[in-house]
């Protein structure tokens, strides 16, 4: 397996983990900040926090255990399939920001467009990774 | 009439980028994909995946390798019909 497609194994599975502990554990408990707005960003701030820590540790033992490999500038291929996932990540997240920055405003309290606005970046982060796996396994690349 | 058709039965012929590239470096002392892949400029993986037909290289790269045999581009890639080898 390539070293940049285990980048994406990591970072994917480090967003489903990290997230799905915010919006099934860590928000619940807080009430996703319907009573003070402070608590989103406090329990979203630490477990941010703790996905930026295990990614940081992750991607330097991936670095390190694939030697000159790990070391290499991504080549063509590579930049194509970033490229493709990049171009699906956008498409979610201006969906996800048209409808928090444009609609919900008109409609829905604060703590409710927060948290639609970060599960947006969230989704759109899994959608760019899923892209990119897929390319890489599929040679969805040209 | 007959170019209409002849339009029709070309659309439906799905055609991929074909090349010869295994045969090459078995030809060239057996190089290995790495090798290759370390004279053109991309990793072993995406040498593999070339010669799959998994993905389409860059004009550049596709000379590259046609270079790096002392070939000519069509001698090396062709624009073939689906599972024809």
């Amino acid at each position: 397996m390539a070293y940049r497609e285990k980048l994406a194994w990591l970072t994917l599975g480090l967003m489903l983990v990290a997230y799905t502990i915010y919006f099934a554990f860590v928000g619940p408990a807080v009430g996703f900040g319907q009573e003070r707005l402070m608590d989103v960003i406090w329990s979203f701030g630490w477990v941010a926090a703790g996905h930026g820590l295990a990614a940081l540790l992750g991607f330097a033992i991936l670095f390190f255990a694939s030697g000159r490999e790990g070391r290499g500038k991504p080549d063509e291929r590579d930049r194509a399939i970033q490229r493709r996932g990049a171009t699906a990540g956008y498409g979610v997240l201006l969906t996800g920001m048209i409808l928090v920055g444009v609609a919900m405003p008109f409609s829905e309290p604060p703590w409710k467009i927060v948290n639609t606005a970060l599960l947006a970046i969230v989704v759109a982060e899994v959608i760019k990774d899923v892209v990119v796996l897929v390319s890489y396994r599929r040679g969805w690349s040209g | 009439m007959s170019w209409f058709w002849s339009a029709i039965a070309e659309a439906g012929v799905a055609k991929r980028l074909g090349n010869v590239i295994r045969a090459l470096r078995f030809h060239a002392g057996e190089m290995t994909q790495g090798e290759l892949g370390d004279r053109i400029g991309v990793t072993r993986q995406t040498v593999a995946a070339i010669e799959q037909g998994r993905y389409a290289p860059t004009l550049e790269t596709a000379f590259r390798i046609a270079d790096v045999f002392g070939k000519r581009l069509d001698e090396v890639f062709s624009w073939r019909e689906e599972g024809a080898d």
